[in-house]
């Protein structure tokens, strides 16, 4: 059998190791690097170890000398055998070393939750599995995770975020902690809670998510996609008009405190009294304006021209999700006097509807009846607003 | 969970034995709350605690946050089980660990 096996692509060096590699082997696997080498220089070596069950000094020496050839040198799928090896001489902390994800079975698993990405197992008494369908979704679980687990550091409430498994048969999955918990729409649903509990729980926690202060480049800057947002309308609005608008938007002070980016009542969710927040891929930073802009259009603004559209979001009729948006604001602005509410709402507004009809142009609403409805709603408000605010911030 | 107190004057020792979850931490948040006025160092003994949830790490969280202000505070004899756990959340680099 041979213990080694190079490719190369895009300047990028792949060597696969296999079986052990030791003393009896280690001259011919480096002659076999080298001579292939030779003929492919790389910037960069990845050493894929999926199959390596055994190194030895003479090996662990190949590494090292390939590490000083070639800086950008890191090893993959290194099984927890093999990555105890690399711990114990060092190798760990000189270079990237990244394990074999473990791989797990869902099979006979109870599903506890499906959405538009995949399916939710538990696993066993305190965790759950969120798979998802997507073959290529490995980026986006990285990135979900390391951002619930940024957040979670600080102090924000939310469930633990463990490892990222491969699962058998296929796919990659993100482990939880299991929540014993209740989401704040369904106590609103069966009744358990009112209108004005849930809004008060639901602000105190969105104040201490918007207290905490952030290292900007672990999440995104959520003006900057604002931006994105109103110079998207820049041909479908009046050219004053968008020019007011990106000026209000590009006018936000940058901001380095949390955002949760999609708050609603549905990724909030309640545990032996302690509010607990869920879906953590949509965090980010900024001015609240733009956390106020996206709670307007989960309550209000996505429900503006058909008002069953929220009860079939978050199960909740049009009356009472304008209501809980009108106590959430006001909870949140903490007794301000109801001008300031009004100018508040009116500012986060316009990032609310500048959101809508982009998505909605985007959507192919053009070109179907009630799109054409939702975007001449936002064009009636954008032209309404953009006439009377003159800063968004507050 | 089990809880036992030991120490006298600023220093206060509490060894966890049992499972630190979302129904047992309020238990370490009181005796905290109850205990750490005037502590200037905080020592938890981790050696039988067998699992620990988001709820038991947000009670570290904030103990750490209020120690950090009048001494410190570290957590020893921690088991494989709760490294890991330290480990995939990130703990390990905000806990002093011995």
């Amino acid at each position: 059998m041979k213990n080694v096996s190079c490719h190369e692509e895009g300047g990028t060096l792949t060597i696969a190791l296999n079986g052990h590699v030791d003393s009896a082997n280690a001259a011919a696997v480096e002659e076999e690097i080298s001579g292939f080498r030779a003929t492919h220089p790389a910037q960069t070596i990845v050493v894929d170890c999926e199959k390596l069950d055994y190194i030895s000094s003479a090996g662990l020496r190949i590494i090292l000398r390939l590490k000083k050839a070639v800086a950008d040198t890191r090893l993959v799928n290194v099984s927890a055998e093999v990555y105890e090896i690399f711990d114990m001489t060092g190798f760990t902390e000189m270079m990237e070393i990244q394990k074999a994800y473990r791989v797990i079975s869902v099979e006979g698993c109870e599903v506890i939750g499906q959405g538009a990405n995949g399916k939710v197992y538990r696993i066993d008494r305190d965790t759950i599995v969120k798979v998802y369908l997507n073959p290529d979704a490995l980026p986006e679980i990285h990135r979900e995770r390391e951002l619930a687990r940024t957040a979670f550091v600080l102090g924000v409430p939310t469930a633990i975020p463990y490892d990222v498994v491969r699962i058998e048969g296929g796919g990659y999955g993100s482990v939880f902690e299991l929540l014993n918990a209740v989401s704040f729409a369904k106590l609103l649903i069966r009744g358990e809670k009112t209108v004005d509990e849930v809004a008060k729980m639901s602000v105190d926690l969105l104040k201490l998510i918007h207290s905490t202060v952030v290292k900007p480049e672990t999440m995104p800057d959520m003006k900057a996609v604002a931006l994105d947002w109103a110079d998207f309308l820049a041909d479908y609005l009046p050219e004053e008009q968008y020019r007011k608008l990106h000026a209000l938007v590009a006018a936000v002070p940058e901001d380095n405190h949390m955002m949760h980016g999609d708050y609603h009542i549905k990724n909030v969710m309640l545990q032996n009294g302690e509010s607990l927040l869920i879906d953590m891929d949509t965090l980010c930073h900024g001015h609240p304006v733009f956390e106020l802009a996206s709670m307007f259009n989960a309550y209000v603004g996505y429900s503006d021209t058909d008002h069953s559209i929220v009860q079939s979001f978050l199960g909740i009729s049009w009356e009472t999700a304008a209501e809980f948006w009108n106590k959430s604001l006001r909870l949140y602005l903490d007794g301000a006097d109801e001008a300031a509410v009004k100018a508040v709402e009116e500012k986060a507004m316009i990032v609310g509807y500048t959101r809508i009809m982009r998505r909605s142009i985007r959507r192919n609403g053009l070109n179907t009846e009630a799109g054409r409805r939702e975007i001449e709603n936002c064009k009636q408000k954008l032209a309404e607003l953009l006439s009377r605010v003159d800063a968004l911030t507050f | 969970m089990t809880i036992t107190k030991s120490g006298s004057g600023q220093n206060l020792t509490l060894a966890l034995e049992g499972r630190l979850d979302t129904t047992t931490a309020p238990e370490l948040d009181n005796e905290l709350k109850a205990s750490l006025d005037g502590v200037t160092s905080l020592v938890l003994d981790l050696e039988k605690l067998d699992y620990m949830s988001s709820a038991g790490l947000r009670v570290l969280l904030s103990a750490q946050k209020r120690m950090a202000k009048q001494g410190g505070m570290k957590v020893i004899h921690v088991n494989e089980i709760i490294m890991e756990i330290f480990d995939v959340t990130g703990f390990v680099d905000i806990l002093t660990i011995e």
